[in-house]
């Protein structure tokens, strides 16, 4: 948030007061949302991050700002006030708001009504991430954007969705989503592999990336409802790094922008020989978004695809289709861009990162290759929670790996004592 | 009845006699002033009616019945007198600028309100078929004439006489079913009624609900009975149309309300449909219509036909949840609804501008105080949090949530995305594009005042709706 402040520093010239005043509502929506337990609270949150979102599109964005602003207005709200009746049936269920209380008093829920609030929240979470086939908004949304405010789509709107399914729908609903397994995983993968193949025919830079998230917000899915604790690990860690490094790429093409006022791929080439330190850090996130070993994106995918494959191979298999493609259309990106011989005149006269620039990519370098070599220190966080969902949605998971030893190593060690697992979940993020 | 229990029974009508002073000295002000004798006598008529607020509560609440069983001068009663002094408050706030801006100025309009509202406070007390009807008529025929009094403009006078036909007609088809009622029971009293329909099952009792119900949702503009909104709320002067899109519309919600649960308890499984149905066509009907309109009053009217809808489910899926959610909306309605109207008012310099989308252009830069109240209307009227609007229409799904009518309130929901696109055709004009050439805003304070009032409070009930939700469930004096 306060590095989409940086970057919007000299980006947005006209309405300062207002464009700052919607950048604070919308941090006040998103803390909300994550801070959230009752789930009247949540949605309030949930609602509040959508107008100035809105408004940073429609006033700040670029030229289908209008279209891309209602069109992602419309999706996300249809998306919520689903959400909302399927509260409100929760609430005439248990009597509460409050999730903690609605998990304690056990699933009680009858299987067919089960189904359809599932499905009600589902739809809220899967726009909001988005998952194939609800995705459509979410290009324009990021094309037309503003830099800051594409990176705050990435970085922490998207991941409203798949926090919604881990905080919400896998407790709240567990027998509906082991019966729903089959189609969630199936829209995954879709969404990996069509996000994927997309990219990779992107002329706009920006809608290159865009599309990537839908690949990588698939991954985040197929982690969570494989319901092995490595991978939804996995998934938890990929939505900080898919934050990371898709936010840092939005910033990358928000400072190029800022420069020639095009995305377009085909005017730019060459540019490392003008640009050494941004081509750096270009290199550095890209590499990051594709998944190189030491670097934040390997964590996440791998132990994503090894939980996976613990399940099901054949979809394990699908998904690393997906990195390949990744690899692909990231590399060929990088190389477009920054290679070859630099003919663009209007190209010659670049500049380099500014100071304030490369403040704002630091923190994420850092974090980049902390996750990467050290994710332990992550990981050790989500033990705990993960584990508790794990419980609730797929209790078979534990009887096997109880029975079977030796146990996976990364799975976590010792059986976790009664009182433990009655703790109120801790805050994963 | 003899003198004296005709004599005491006068003090439970007090607020129907002040609103009668304030009409005729008004009306001799209109009269005999010197000059501006129009103006003057709307100043009467507002520092009246905002007096008429404190007369309406310190007048008694009646024991029961009073006038052999015609009225009944109950706290539920006393709720819907107050929501229609407020919009005839608002409405004459918002009126000083419009006549102000046309050069036209017609005294009638100002003291024809006292009128129309004595007929509300009688409507909503009556527990009598008699009362009821003439009740009924004491506000739908002035209500008329307020549709056509801008004699200088044909469309206020097609609006006039369209409303007055169909009114009328409509009028005449709850007279007849009144009538069948009537003739079956031989009562004129709700409860008797209620009792003497108890027997055995009636279809003729059926169609006389039903024919009852046709008058009171044409004056709600419910569908299929809503076809004259959108052409008299476009044709009557912009500030009467705040006040003929609220107070009727609660009025006849109130009516509503007591005839199901005193007249027609026993048809409780056939009224039930006939809400789900009418409101899921007033919804669906009301937004889809107003996708496409680029003229802003007739945008807001079908936009009120929806909130008539998104009311109707609170009807369809009645009990207490209900009850206080239909009263909550209402209040709320009323100031999203004079804000709505007031946008217009806001920007007008000459006749007819501000009635476009188009003409909005660029107003937050000018105004931004203007636009920021503006979008919280926004946000209620679409029914998104922190707003009361979105309170309201979560009450509101709540109920139907509670009696299972699920596909309902999806319904519901599902309308509110519908209306998104249009109210925000409006926030995008506001925020997003540049002025029409050559015009620069200069907002009036009135009606930026009403504005800054509508906003306050739909962001403070939003907020805290608990300040206004137990006064209203408590308000279940008949069940």
């Amino acid at each position: 948030m306060f590095l989409a402040t940086l970057s919007s520093w000299s980006a947005v010239k006209d309405r300062l007061k207002e464009y700052y005043l919607f950048l604070l509502l919308l941090e006040v929506g998103m803390i909300g949302v994550f801070l959230s337990l009752d789930l009247v609270l949540f949605y309030v949150f949930w609602e509040i991050v959508l107008v100035p979102m809105y408004f940073l599109i429609g006033i700040w964005g670029g030229e289908r700002k209008f279209y891309a602003a209602i069109k992602f207005f419309l999706y996300t709200l249809f998306g919520s006030v689903m959400m909302l009746i399927g509260i409100l049936v929760l609430y005439f269920h248990y009597h509460t708001f409050d999730v903690t209380a609605m998990v304690e008093a056990g699933n009680t829920l009858p299987l067919a009504l089960q189904g359809w609030v599932f499905f009600a929240f589902f739809l809220g979470f899967a726009i909001k991430m988005p998952l194939f086939p609800f995705h459509t908004w979410l290009p324009d949304a990021h094309v037309e954007a503003p830099t800051a405010g594409s990176v705050i789509l990435a970085g922490v709107l998207l991941k409203m969705g798949t926090y919604g399914f881990i905080r919400f729908s896998l407790p709240l609903f567990p027998e509906a989503s082991r019966k729903y397994v089959p189609l969630v995983v199936v829209l995954a993968l879709v969404s990996i592999v069509y996000g994927a193949l997309v990219s990779l025919m992107q002329k706009d830079m920006k809608k290159l990336i865009a599309y990537s998230s839908v690949s990588h917000m698939g991954f985040v899915m197929l982690g969570l409802f494989t319901f092995s604790p490595m991978a939804v690990k996995g998934a938890v860690l990929q939505m900080i790094n898919h934050g990371i490094s898709t936010g840092a790429l939005f910033l990358i093409v928000g400072i190029i922008y800022e420069r020639r006022h095009t995305r377009l791929i085909a005017e730019f080439g060459g540019l490392s020989s003008r640009m050494p330190v941004y081509a750096a850090v270009f290199l550095i996130v890209s590499m990051s978004s594709i998944g190189l070993p030491g670097l934040n994106g390997f964590i996440g995918e791998f132990m994503i695809i090894m939980g996976t494959w613990q399940v099901n191979w054949v979809w394990a298999a699908v998904a690393a289709t997906g990195i390949v493609l990744g690899a692909g259309y990231m590399l060929w990106l990088y190389q477009r861009v920054m290679f070859g011989k630099l003919e663009n005149q209007a190209n010659q006269s670049l500049k380099d990162l500014t100071l304030r620039e490369f403040a704002t990519f630091f923190p994420l370098v850092v974090l980049v290759f902390w996750i990467g070599i050290f994710p332990k220190s992550f990981l050790n966080v989500l033990d705990k929670p993960v584990e508790k969902v794990i419980r609730i949605v797929n209790p078979e998971y534990y009887k096997d790996a109880e029975a079977a030893l030796p146990r996976p190593a990364v799975a976590p060690a010792a059986a976790p004592t009664a009182a433990e697992t009655t703790k109120p979940k801790a805050e994963a993020r | 009845m003899d003198t004296s229990a005709y004599l005491s029974g006068l003090k439970y009508l007090v607020p129907e006699i002040y609103l009668l002073a304030v009409a005729a000295v008004s009306m001799f002000v209109h009269l005999f002033a010197k000059k501006r004798g129009a103006r003057r006598a709307g100043y009467v008529v507002l520092a009246g009616l905002i007096a008429g607020v404190a007369v309406l509560f310190l007048s008694p609440l009646s024991p029961g019945e009073i006038y052999s069983g015609s009225l009944s001068v109950d706290s539920f009663a006393l709720y819907f007198k107050a929501i229609f002094l407020l919009s005839g408050i608002l409405t004459l706030v918002l009126a000083f600028r419009f006549f102000g801006v046309e050069k036209f100025e017609a005294g009638e309009m100002y003291y024809l309100i006292p009128f129309i509202l004595i007929g509300m406070t009688a409507a909503v007390s009556s527990i009598d078929l008699i009362t009821a009807y003439v009740a009924f008529e004491l506000f739908a025929i002035p209500s008329y004439v307020l549709a056509g009094i801008f004699k200088k403009e044909q469309r206020s006078a097609e609006a006039g006489i369209k409303y007055f036909f169909l009114g009328t007609l409509s009028s005449g088809v709850m007279l007849l079913g009144m009538a069948l009622v009537f003739g079956l029971t031989g009562e004129t009293n709700f409860a008797a009624i209620g009792k003497a329909l108890a027997g055995p099952n009636d279809h003729i009792a059926l169609i006389g609900m039903i024919l009852f119900f046709v008058g009171l949702f044409f004056k709600a503009a419910l569908a299929p009975f809503h076809m004259w909104a959108p052409d008299v709320y476009e044709g009557a002067p912009t500030p009467l149309v705040v006040f003929l899109s609220t107070a009727p519309k609660a009025a006849v919600f109130a009516m509503l309300i007591r005839l199901v649960l005193t007249v027609f308890p026993k048809f409780e499984v056939q009224w039930t449909y006939i809400f789900q149905i009418v409101a899921l066509i007033t919804m669906f009907w009301g937004n889809i219509a107003a996708l496409g309109q680029t003229n802003l009053k007739r945008m807001m009217a079908y936009s009120s036909i929806a909130h008539a809808g998104y009311l109707a489910i609170g009807l369809a899926a009645w009990g207490q949840l209900a009850h206080t959610a239909v009263l909550f909306y209402l209040v709320m309605y009323l100031f999203m609804n004079a804000a709505a109207f007031g946008l217009i008012l806001l920007v007008r310099k000459s006749a007819g501008f501000g009635e476009e989308v188009a003409d909005l252009g660029g107003l937050a830069r000018s105004s931004p105080l203007a636009a920021g109240c503006l979008l919280v209307v926004l946000l209620a009227l679409t029914g998104i949090p922190p707003t009361a609007g979105f309170m309201g229409k979560y009450f509101i799904f709540a109920a139907a949530v509670e009696k299972g009518l699920y596909w309902l309130s999806a319904a519901g929901a599902l309308n509110s995305v519908i209306s998104l696109f249009y109210y925000f055709r409006i926030g995008r004009a506001i925020y997003m594009e540049e002025p029409r050439p050559g015009i620069r805003f200069e907002p009036s304070v009135p009606v930026l005042a009403v504005l800054v009032a509508a906003a306050a409070v739909l962001l403070v009930f939003g907020i805290f709706p608990s300040l206004l939700t137990p006064l209203a469930a408590a308000l279940t004096l008949i069940k």
